[in-house]
């Protein structure tokens, strides 16, 4: 959003509660859903959670084309439209529910530094797998990107889409890299997490913040997602207390919501701990 | 070429293979200059580029600043470095390339002098478009529908990113206790050129200004470490079996590359020219600089 309009909307929405009828909307979820959105869609939903707030899902196949950015998911909150998670945080702290506010300036520093670590590495090593590995891009992208769609139209909405992700992919750089290097980045994404959790319940003291529900959106869509290779959750698998983490997340804020797996015909697959 | 040295006297024909030899080189070198990125490491044979894959290389030769820290301090690097890819240097490079007083008071003339001819006259527009076309596909996604509005978003995004590293940084010497790593490294090498370059227009550098301990990071890194300020010279080969074609090519390569220097002086001498930052400090600063090459 441009400056005057994100200060013009935190002034509209600080001065109304949450609704009770708040709905998100993403693409259709057997069918359409993308990795990369299912992720982002997953953090915004374990977010508005845990800020305790209550919401609508909603399945669109226009999703994408309703968002004012073009990127899903949106909310719709009484008379606002916000999409993608950072301008919905803002959203909702505006409302005066924050997750960050316990945290001091140094905390808050590393919180904003990993989740553009998130949205750097994994979110672009998501991006890159579904629509620059031709394999992928093929058999799973394309055909679930275009599904609502009849033909001819199909064909040209996938294929521009994924033109548009190859030439940001070579805009950041990310263009020559091969699989091999993308799975590397993957790994050092998921090491970095690692470490930075430990062995602590959070990523921050006992309660969770925005960056624990990126993390749990991410990692659990990647989990239970099956793409043409195992190797992207298998990078995520080495790490037990990631595992961990996912899980107790989806036990304590999702309690056995049924996530369905990307690939529609298999099973929904828990992660296993 | 074998016809015409057919044709040639054999002193003739030798002349005709420096000056073929010679073409060679200034070609590679051009072709070099005109697609190589920097920064570029030459080692051994190897040529390393991207700041993160000469670290990976010279950790392998087991070369390595951040064996001190912990792992979660090594994690900490890794995400501040992904929050400075993506806050600072989209406003670095709009700051550099795409504002207009910057570009063509500043870096153009400056890029320019350090390129031959006639590679002066493309490079520099070349690197501009890269960088407005990166800050409009990562930053200006609709409904930001004008550069002013995107403009907007890239510097304040900067300056919360400037924030939060003088936050983390506090009051402490390094990022990570007295010694410095290549977390400091990275910072150093985005803010430097932001802090020293003389910028017509820096509303960045200002911010920057008021942020006394990145300003005092930056300027003892500087005294640490590139105080000893000795402009690098190309290496020059020291093969005690160098024959005689190869020492007479050398000096022609060297005549023209002294040629070259006069035309620049005269360049920067002529009146027409505004005194630009001093070369041989932004040389060195640029070889530390993550976003644009030369």
């Amino acid at each position: 959003m441009s400056l005057a309009a994100e200060a013009f909307v935190s002034q509209i929405a600080a001065s109304e509660p949450w609704p009770e009828n708040a709905t998100l909307y993403q693409p259709l979820r057997d069918n359409q859903i993308l990795l990369s959105d299912c992720a982002s869609s997953l953090a915004v939903q374990a977010y508005l959670r845990m800020c305790d707030l209550p919401l609508r899902v909603c399945c669109r196949a226009n999703a994408e084309h309703m968002s004012p950015s073009g990127k899903v998911p949106f909310i719709h909150v009484g008379n606002q439209v916000v999409s993608e998670l950072g301008p919905i945080i803002q959203f909702t702290k505006a409302k005066g529910h924050s997750l960050s506010d316990v945290l001091d300036d140094v905390q808050r520093a590393e919180m904003k530094a990993y989740m553009e670590l998130m949205n750097n590495m994994l979110l672009t090593a998501e991006l890159y797998i579904q629509w620059c590995d031709e394999t992928t891009a093929a058999e799973i992208t394309r055909p679930r990107y275009s599904s609502p769609y009849p033909w001819p139209l199909k064909h040209i909405l996938a294929y521009q889409k994924q033109w548009e992700v190859r030439r940001k992919m070579s805009a950041v750089g990310w263009a020559e890299k091969t699989l091999e290097q993308v799975y590397e980045d993957v790994a050092q994404c998921c090491q970095a997490l690692s470490q930075r959790l430990g062995t602590q319940m959070y990523f921050f003291n006992r309660q969770p913040t925005e960056l624990d529900a990126l993390v749990f959106g991410h990692l659990f869509t990647i989990l239970t997602t099956q793409l043409t290779s195992n190797e992207l959750s298998d990078k995520v698998k080495t790490y037990s207390n990631l595992l961990t983490f996912v899980h107790r997340i989806e036990q304590t804020y999702f309690e056995g919501l049924n996530q369905a797996g990307q690939s529609g015909a298999g099973p929904w697959a828990p992660p296993e701990v | 070429r074998t016809a015409i040295g057919w044709l040639c006297s054999p002193e003739q024909r030798k002349w005709l293979e420096y000056g073929w030899a010679q073409c060679y080189c200034l070609r590679t070198y051009y072709l070099q200059i005109s697609t190589g990125t920097v920064p570029a490491l030459h080692c051994e044979g190897h040529t390393v580029t991207e700041p993160a894959q000469i670290l990976n290389f010279l950790r392998k030769q087991r070369y390595n600043a951040d064996y001190e820290l912990s792992a979660k301090q090594g994690a900490d690097t890794l995400a501040y470095i992904a929050l400075l890819e993506e806050k600072l240097r989209p406003a670095l490079l709009h700051t550099f390339w795409v504002d207009t007083e910057n570009y063509t008071n500043l870096t153009r003339p400056w890029f320019a002098s350090r390129c031959p001819f006639p590679l002066n006259f493309f490079i520099p527009g070349r690197q501009a478009r890269v960088a407005l076309s990166l800050i409009l596909l990562t930053k200006g996604e609709s409904p930001l529908h004008s550069i002013t509005e995107v403009e907007a978003k890239v510097y304040n995004e900067a300056k919360e990113c400037l924030n939060l590293l003088s936050h983390r940084l506090g009051t402490s010497p390094y990022f990570f206790g007295k010694m410095p790593g290549s977390l400091d490294a990275f910072v150093f090498g985005y803010i430097a050129p932001l802090l020293k370059a003389s910028l017509p227009s820096g509303p960045l550098k200002q911010h920057l200004n008021q942020l006394t301990n990145l300003c005092q990071f930056c300027d003892a890194v500087l005294k640490t470490y590139f105080d000893d300020d000795a402009p690098g010279s190309p290496p020059v080969s020291q093969d005690a079996s160098v024959d005689a074609n190869l020492q007479k090519l050398t000096q022609l390569v060297n005549k023209e590359s002294n040629l070259i220097e006069k035309m620049d002086d005269n360049l920067r001498s002529s009146p027409q020219h505004k005194p630009r930052a001093p070369p041989a400090r932004p040389t060195t600063l640029s070889s530390q600089k993550n976003s644009t090459p030369a």
